[in-house]
């Protein structure tokens, strides 16, 4: 058998290993991996997943699938998605041989590159679920702190390292306890103040000096240990770019610590169990925001807009809803035609007539596709519109959305943030591109809006409900600010 | 009177024209007193009414009133109002239901109680409506039930869509019968014209105004005043202007501003005409002065709005946004371009229901203008980006400066404010209108909800709209793609369609007029100093 602590530590540095790294050691889960990134690429998740795992009307959801396979139709298995990353990451996180926690992080760091790159991008969902994994981890990790005095901890006896983790606990809660009174715990819930950005630079600043000489030291030190250097060599060739992402990570993460791994899997499990709760969660406060005989605008097609409404219509609310259809994907069509199944009076009305109706609304319900640091949100294209519409009338904006949505990150592009352009067949009908004279037209079909922050009142998520201007607070409690970066 | 516009009317039952020709030997001084009531409800036939016919119809009436329960309906409408509900009344139902395309007729006494809602004088159009709303509820409860729940409350006080559902055939054909059966009475233009604005074909503020003058001019140059008349311009007023108009506007589709202003002008100019003169002579007055109108009113005044606006296009690295289709925004692009030779990026902004987008791309793209196309959606995406200038049309500016223009203008407007991104509003004087209006939402027209449900109509042209679904392999098509397909079989789902909305006057930076270019809260000033006798006249057509 293979010391899996020095292997790892040779070829878990860099998250661009990760791959090679599954494919020497485990084949399984690398094969795992690619069914995952063949499905999200084919855009597999919308046709198998949705009946199996949504509960809401699958019959019916069956039926608009295969009738508007054709049509354009993303973030409607986003639940499907999210679900599956993170038991995807849980079985790859499970079953392979990481042995501390910078290797774990730097295993999920590449994971997320994988999936990113494998379209991930659009799905913004599944960068939160591995930036959370991440969050949990490094939870797990400070929890225990083990000091960075030796490097050799691998080396030592069971119950030394069992003292030693328990002085650590001590310590550490008297540290929390101290840094609790202080105004920058108040600010930052966790010491995510140690952030090191530039630390990602090739060059190694000062100010790091001995924490680089530290880090040298102990892949000296492990190197030395492993031993099987043929390995290292082929797998980890470009060792000179991987050094600095040590110092991604403060001394005590390269500890080896056994009950990581049972602690990351709860902390998992609570992910899934907090995703699997999601709309039961939201649905609960439907009532709370939807009083009788309103008038509630909603655009396109979201689920979770579509039970929110339901669940209100279920407390016995009576009340109205006018659907934005949604040109020209008309997901509203879809949404109207179900809202109106569950006995909600409801009426489907184009867009562009979503500015005369507005006189008369009482609250906007918007979908999300994500939601930014900043608390602006991102939403199906023409939201934007409805939302200054909305202002405009002084109606209140909600939008209703899991926290698996909160992106950290901040909309420095405008709208172009987290948008994609796609094929223009739904706006124009190609056999009229055989006119030389349209042949030179530019056509322009958007995915989402941007919408910024002051034009939306409230955020209703699983953990309640936020204005826009907390959610940066949120960030904090979710993910850490050396994670937020994205994944290439 | 009452029983005159009942009576002659195609579906008269045998027995009901029978009573009529029977009776047909009266005095022709009450026919001339009670004339003008008729009008009220039902347009035409006055003119073309002979002696014997118009005492027919008197004797008919006498009849009835005698009989008090008879033909109620023309008691109903005298004021009287009873709801006798006879063979006139039942009568009228089937005429209204067979003619807006609904499907039954069976008619009941209903009808002749609602007679008695009928005021007179300026409310007749919407008295018209009020009837035609209610008369089916009433009548066609299992037939049409369904339907009518689908109509949105909010938006119950505006007149019902004359071209419901796919029964687009039926209803040109039960048009054309009427038309037959009306054609002693009726000029063919009229209802041609009326079915260019029912379907559609014909759309647009100034074309519908034009179509509108032009065909008064053909229907004036064959009508000749009856021997028997003493005012050729009440005879003109009422059995030419009124009666056709009357007929688009509740038959077919509800008139547009311009089309209200133009007619209220041709009232004015029929009632100026000196009552000395020789027919011939005050038509030829009369066909001047519309000839005059449209060319002074619409077509110098779009030549000199686009002169205005081509000032604030710029040469080289203008990127205008237009929205949907608009003639006078069309020319004054073309004028740039062409006459002009400026250079300038146009985005074209489009939006269900009409698409009428399409047409102004390919309009602007044969001129060699380099456009974008895209869909409402994609509008808050491009506005920001690179757009300069918005340039909107109108179909009529309200004197507290708000625009009513197509649906979806509204929304083109408030992200061009929200980006501060200038708004031009093009305008010609003549479709100012001096009503004010807050919101979209009191003033409006409804539009085919069977639209919203196809959403194969993205994707076509609004010129193969019809034809599409026509043929039955579209409507198939329809009912396989579309979520909505079976949308008036499910309770609680409505559908609803605006052809309107208000795009209020802060929205605006100002609006392109033949006279120059004014702030909006200029509208008021401007339509006292251009129109004042329309700013009297206009309001007694709504």
């Amino acid at each position: 058998m293979i010391p899996p602590s020095s292997h790892l530590a040779a070829n878990l540095d860099d998250p661009h290993n990760v791959r090679r790294w599954l494919q020497t050691y485990h084949p399984k889960q690398l094969a795992l991996l690619n069914n995952f990134e063949i499905s999200l690429r084919l855009g597999r998740f919308s046709t198998r997943g949705c009946d199996g795992t949504d509960s809401g009307s699958s019959a019916q959801q069956q039926q608009q699938q295969a009738s508007s396979s054709s049509k354009y139709q993303y973030g409607k298995e986003r639940r499907v998605i999210t679900t599956r990353t993170v038991e995807l990451l849980r079985s790859i996180i499970g079953s392979t041989r990481w042995g501390t926690a910078a290797q774990l992080l730097t295993l999920l760091r590449g994971l997320g590159n994988e999936l990113h790159a494998a379209g991930g991008y659009r799905e913004p969902a599944i960068g939160n679920m591995v930036r959370r994994i991440m969050y949990a981890v490094r939870d797990e990790a400070d929890r225990a702190p083990v000091m960075a005095t030796s490097t050799s901890t691998t080396t030592t006896t069971e119950n030394a390292h069992k003292m030693e983790v328990l002085t650590e606990q001590l310590a550490s809660t008297n540290l929390r306890a101290t840094r609790a009174l202080s105004l920058s715990s108040v600010l930052w819930a966790h010491p995510q103040h140690i952030t090191m950005k530039h630390s990602r630079q090739p060059s190694g600043s000062v100010d790091y000096s001995d924490r680089m000489l530290a880090l040298t030291d102990s892949s000296d030190s492990t190197g030395a240990g492993g031993g099987s250097g043929g390995g290292d060599l082929s797998l980890g060739a470009d060792t000179s770019a991987s050094t600095h992402y040590y110092a991604c990570y403060p001394p005590h993460y390269y500890n080896r610590r056994d009950d990581l791994r049972q602690s990351v899997m709860e902390a998992i499990q609570e992910i899934m169990s907090e995703l699997e709760d999601l709309h039961k969660n939201i649905n609960e406060q439907a009532v709370q925001h939807i009083h009788a005989g309103e008038i509630i605008l909603t655009y396109a097609l979201s689920k979770t807009v579509e039970l929110f409404l339901k669940a209100a219509a279920a407390k016995k609310r009576k009340f109205q809803v006018i659907v934005c259809e949604g040109s020209p994907h008309f997901g509203g069509h879809a949404m109207a035609k179900s809202l109106a199944g569950a006995g909600i009076d409801t009426t489907v009305i184009h867009d562009a007539a979503t500015f005369a109706i507005m006189a008369r609304v009482n609250k906007v319900l918007l979908p999300a596709h994500a939601v930014l640091a900043n608390g602006g949100l991102i939403a199906p294209s023409g939201c934007n519109m409805v939302a200054l519409a909305a202002k405009q009338n002084s109606v209140p904006v909600v939008t209703v959305a899991g926290m698996f949505k909160l992106c950290p990150m901040y909309p420095h592009e405008g709208q172009d943030t987290l948008n994609d352009l796609i094929s223009p067949s739904s706006v124009i009908d190609y056999s009229l591109l055989g006119d030389p004279v349209l042949s030179e037209v530019e056509f322009v079909n958007p995915v989402h809006d941007y919408i910024p922050p002051q034009l939306i009142d409230l955020y209703v998520t699983n953990i309640g409900g936020f204005q826009p201007s907390y959610i940066y607070r949120l960030l904090a409690e979710y993910y850490h600010s050396d994670d937020w970066d994205v994944f290439e | 009177m009452a029983s005159e516009s009942d009576a002659p009317p195609p579906s008269s039952t045998p027995n009901e024209a029978a009573a009529a020709s029977a009776s047909a030997a009266s005095s022709t001084a009450k026919a001339e007193r009670k004339a003008k009531p008729a009008n009220i409800v039902i347009p035409p036939k006055k003119p073309k009414l002979n002696k014997a016919e118009r005492r027919a119809l008197q004797e008919a009436q006498r009849a009835a009133k005698a009989g008090g329960g008879g033909a109620a309906a023309a008691v109903g409408q005298e004021g009287g109002g009873k709801a006798g509900g006879g063979k006139a009344g039942g009568e009228k139902g089937g005429i209204r239901t067979s003619e807006s395309g609904a499907l039954s007729t069976t008619a009941s006494g209903v009808s002749g109680g609602d007679a008695t809602v009928v005021k007179r004088g300026h409310s007749k159009s919407i008295t018209e409506e009020e009837k035609k709303d209610a008369t089916p509820d009433a009548d066609d409860r299992d037939t049409r039930g369904n339907r009518e729940d689908k109509m949105v409350s909010l938006f119950s006080h505006l007149p019902r869509p004359k071209s419901q559902s796919g029964s687009h055939t039926h209803h040109l054909s039960s048009l054309l019968a009427s038309t037959t059966q009306q054609s002693s009475h009726f000029h063919p233009a009229i209802p041609t014209l009326g079915h260019l604005y029912l379907t559609h074909s014909l759309l647009g503020g100034n074309a519908r105004c034009r179509a509108m003058l032009q065909t008064f001019a053909l229907l004036l140059q064959s009508y000749t005043p009856p021997p028997t008349s003493r005012d050729f311009r009440h005879d003109i007023d009422h059995a030419l202007l009124k009666p056709a108009f009357q007929y688009w506007t509740t038959q077919c589709r509800p008139h547009s501003v311009s089309m209200g202003n133009a007619f209220s002008f041709l009232k004015l100019a029929v009632a100026n005409l000196n009552r000395e003169l020789e027919w011939n002579a005050a038509r030829e007055i009369l066909l001047e002065s519309m000839e005059a109108y449209v060319t002074e009113r619409i077509e110098f005044a779009g030549k000199a709005i686009s002169r205005h606006a081509g000032t604030k296009i710029q040469d080289r690295g203008d990127v205008l946004l237009i929205f949907g289709k608009s003639e006078v925004i069309n020319r004054l692009l073309l004028d740039a371009a062409l006459v002009d030779k400026k250079q300038f990026r146009v985005i074209v902004v489009d939006s269900r229901p009409m698409l009428e987008g399409r047409d102004t791309l390919s309009i602007l793209s044969k001129a060699g203008i380099s456009c974008t196309y895209v869909l409402l959606n994609a509008l808050s995406y491009l506005m920001m980006r690179e757009v300069t200038k918005v340039f909107l049309g109108a179909s009529a500016l309200m004197s507290n400066g708000s625009v009513l223009s197509r649906v979806g203008t509204a929304c083109v407007a408030l992200l061009a404010n929200s980006n501060h991104i200038p708004v031009l509003v093009g305008c010609e004087t003549y479709k100012i209108c001096n009503r004010v209006q807050l919101e979209s939402i009191t003033g409006n027209e409804l539009g085919d909800a069977n639209e919203v449900a196809c959403t194969d109509c993205a994707r076509v042209g609004p010129s193969n709209r019809w034809n599409g679904n026509m043929s039955d392999g579209g409507e198939e098509k329809r009912n396989d793609e579309d979520a909505l397909a079976g949308w008036k079989d499910q309770p609680n789902l409505k559908l609803l369609s605006l052809m309107y909305d208000l795009t209020p006057s802060d929205f605006v930076t100002g609006i392109v007029t033949e006279v120059g270019i004014l702030p909006p809260t200029s509208v008021a000033v401007l339509l006292r100093e251009m129109s004042p006798e329309s700013a009297s006249t206009v309001d007694s057509m709504e």
